[in-house]
């Protein structure tokens, strides 16, 4: 407890993409995550029916995750290169790479759900979007340090 | 901090190392005939979609036919020519057709795949009126017509055509309507009566619906292409499609005569016999020599393989459910005509203007590729037959439509025999009906 309160007092790393103060990265995170999350479940409903129409949805949610996560992205990438106190602090690099190896993964993902048919969700597909979640899950915990813990972008 | 950008780097590596495209050196005659080399399915990360841009034919270019045959434009500025079909008294009908579009966004990939079909239709008649059968009269057999007029207009998508006792029957994309007709009307203004009815939206995915009458005359034979590549839009959409229907001309009451057909055209009986021939567009996205497409006799109630299956018993990964018992059954067709060359156009040459050899045997018109990156099909094939089966090796009989450069003049679609015994080939992106006869 010492140790968290002393990291976050005083000068607090600073949100370059902010909007009245309010950093702009956490209000876009939860669209790419939902929709991610979303996939995998509607992926696993698919392997279950065979009824098309959740793979369908599955590659919308995922398209559109992308969308969001590149806007995302763009919020937290200007965060971590407009200061360098977010860049000291340490879960920051394994938090964007983490979350750049999602991008990369669910971009795969998309390609594999636009095939036709099963072999677009079963087994390939339905792999990738379970290992997404689960790195979203480590990303997700760390970019809750980098608030909770280092501050980042939190008033002073 | 540098052993996470190495542990990033080193699975990027990997994963970057996990995709190419396969494909590689492979002899696209091997799949010619009636044992096809059949490669294991590749499924793609990102597909090839490689489609020939249309420039059209230049004044005094013509397609190239084998030497001692002549090659003249019997038609130009037509409306996407897609099928034909010669009346008793030598008139020539041009079906002149547009897909309906109904195919709706059903992924992000539909927009995309929509875009690039309008590549291979780009400069398919500059947006004149088409849907449309348009009459041809050739009376003394020149190849020069002396006349041309609009049959019937503002149909639903036509492509198959058939005359039979003073009636006209014209397959829609959704039915088969027949007209009262004495060849040598030239306008049909008479309404028709709607037949039969045949699977058209919603989706209509291949929507071109093909005819044949029986030898005895009693009969019509349909095609109905499947609603999808590979059952993507669901099971219920495939309900009476990828099959041969067979349609009572008088009351028309029909029924599957054969099924597993993914998109068979130009139904044709061998001359002299009983025996019902297609030409049948196989699958798309197992690679980029999978799956032939080919020239089969059609069994009645025989079953074909689509969607489970392919050349007999090789299954398809993407169907699910599997459907054993049905495979088990699945008929191997007769002939492979090499992958991806999209045959649409059939007829039996049984006239003597063309040289002997090509009596008998069978003229395809193969519309061409655009889901491999070299390009198969843009020309009109000939398969030699003996004793009505196929009998050796295709040869190239109409070439020139494409330009070498990634482009192409043309595209061959349907193809039919004149009065006087000449080739009739539809190219519906050079919006011409081509005409090949003996020299001289």
């Amino acid at each position: 407890m010492m140790a968290k309160s002393a990291k976050i007092s005083g000068d607090r790393p600073r949100s370059t993409a902010a909007l009245f103060g309010h950093p702009i990265h956490p209000m876009l995170v939860p669209f790419p995550i939902a929709c991610f999350i979303g996939a995998l479940l509607t992926d696993i409903t698919y392997a279950r029916s065979a009824n098309i129409m959740w793979a369908n949805f599955s590659i919308w949610l995922i398209t559109a995750g992308l969308v969001m996560a590149a806007l995302a992205a763009t919020a937290g990438l200007t965060d971590y290169f407009g200061d360098a106190r977010i860049r000291r602090a340490p879960p920051a690099l394994p938090h964007m790479l983490i979350n750049i190896t999602v991008v990369v993964i669910e971009l795969f993902n998309a390609f594999v759900h636009s095939r036709d048919g099963w072999t677009s969700v079963v087994p390939t597909g339905l792999t990738l979007s379970i290992v997404s979640v689960l790195l979203l899950a480590v990303s997700g915990w760390l970019g809750g340090s980098l608030v909770f813990k280092y501050g980042v972008g939190t008033p002073p | 901090m540098t052993r996470a950008w190495q542990c990033w780097l080193a699975l990027a590596a990997a994963a970057l190392a996990g995709c190419n495209d396969g494909g590689g050196n492979f002899d696209t005659r091997s799949q010619i005939g009636p044992n096809p080399k059949l490669p294991a399915p590749h499924q793609y990360l990102i597909p090839p979609i490689h489609i020939a841009t249309v420039i059209g034919w230049a004044p005094g270019e013509h397609p190239i036919a084998p030497p001692g045959l002549n090659v003249q434009a019997l038609a130009g500025d037509l409306q996407h020519p897609r099928n034909l079909m010669v009346l008793p008294n030598g008139d020539i009908l041009v079906v002149e057709s547009q897909g309906p579009n109904l195919d709706p966004v059903t992924r992000p990939k539909s927009p995309i795949i929509g875009w690039i079909e309008s590549l291979a239709t780009k400069g398919s008649g500059g947006g004149g009126p088409s849907n449309r059968v348009t009459l041809l009269r050739d009376a003394n057999g020149d190849g020069v017509p002396e006349s041309r007029s609009v049959l019937l207009d503002h149909l639903f998508s036509p492509f198959g055509i058939v005359f039979a006792d003073n009636y006209l029957y014209v397959a829609a994309t959704d039915a088969i309507l027949r007209y009262p007709f004495t060849p040598g009307q030239t306008r049909i203004t008479a309404r028709p009566t709607r037949l039969t009815e045949l699977p058209g939206g919603p989706i209509d995915h291949h929507w071109t619906k093909s005819l044949a009458l029986s030898p005895d005359g009693k009969l019509l034979y349909a095609t109905v292409g499947s609603n999808s590549n590979i059952v993507e839009n669901g099971f219920e959409a495939e309900h009476g499609r990828a099959a041969v229907w067979e349609v009572d001309r008088e009351s028309g009451r029909a029924r599957l005569f054969a099924t597993g057909l993914r998109n068979p055209n130009a139904p044709n009986f061998y001359p002299g016999t009983n025996t019902l021939w297609v030409v049948v567009n196989e699958r798309d996205e197992l690679g980029p020599n999978l799956v032939p497409d080919y020239l089969t006799s059609v069994r009645d109630g025989g079953f074909y393989g689509w969607p489970y299956s392919y050349y007999g018993r090789h299954l398809d990964p993407r169907v699910m459910p599997q459907r054993p018992g049905l495979v088990a059954r699945a008929i191997v067709p007769d002939y492979a005509l090499s992958s991806h060359v999209a045959p649409l156009g059939l007829t039996f040459y049984t006239a003597s203007n063309l040289p002997a050899q090509y009596r008998g045997g069978a003229f395809i018109g193969e519309h061409g590729s655009w889901d491999r990156n070299e390009f198969n099909g843009y020309k009109v094939v000939f398969v030699p037959f003996a004793i009505g089966r196929p009998s050796g090796i295709a040869q190239d009989f109409l070439t020139g439509f494409l330009d070498g450069k990634g482009s192409t003049r043309g595209r061959p679609v349907g193809v039919a025999v004149d009065r006087a015994g000449a080739l009739l080939v539809a190219d519906d992106v050079g919006n011409v009906v081509w005409r090949v006869s003996r020299a001289g």
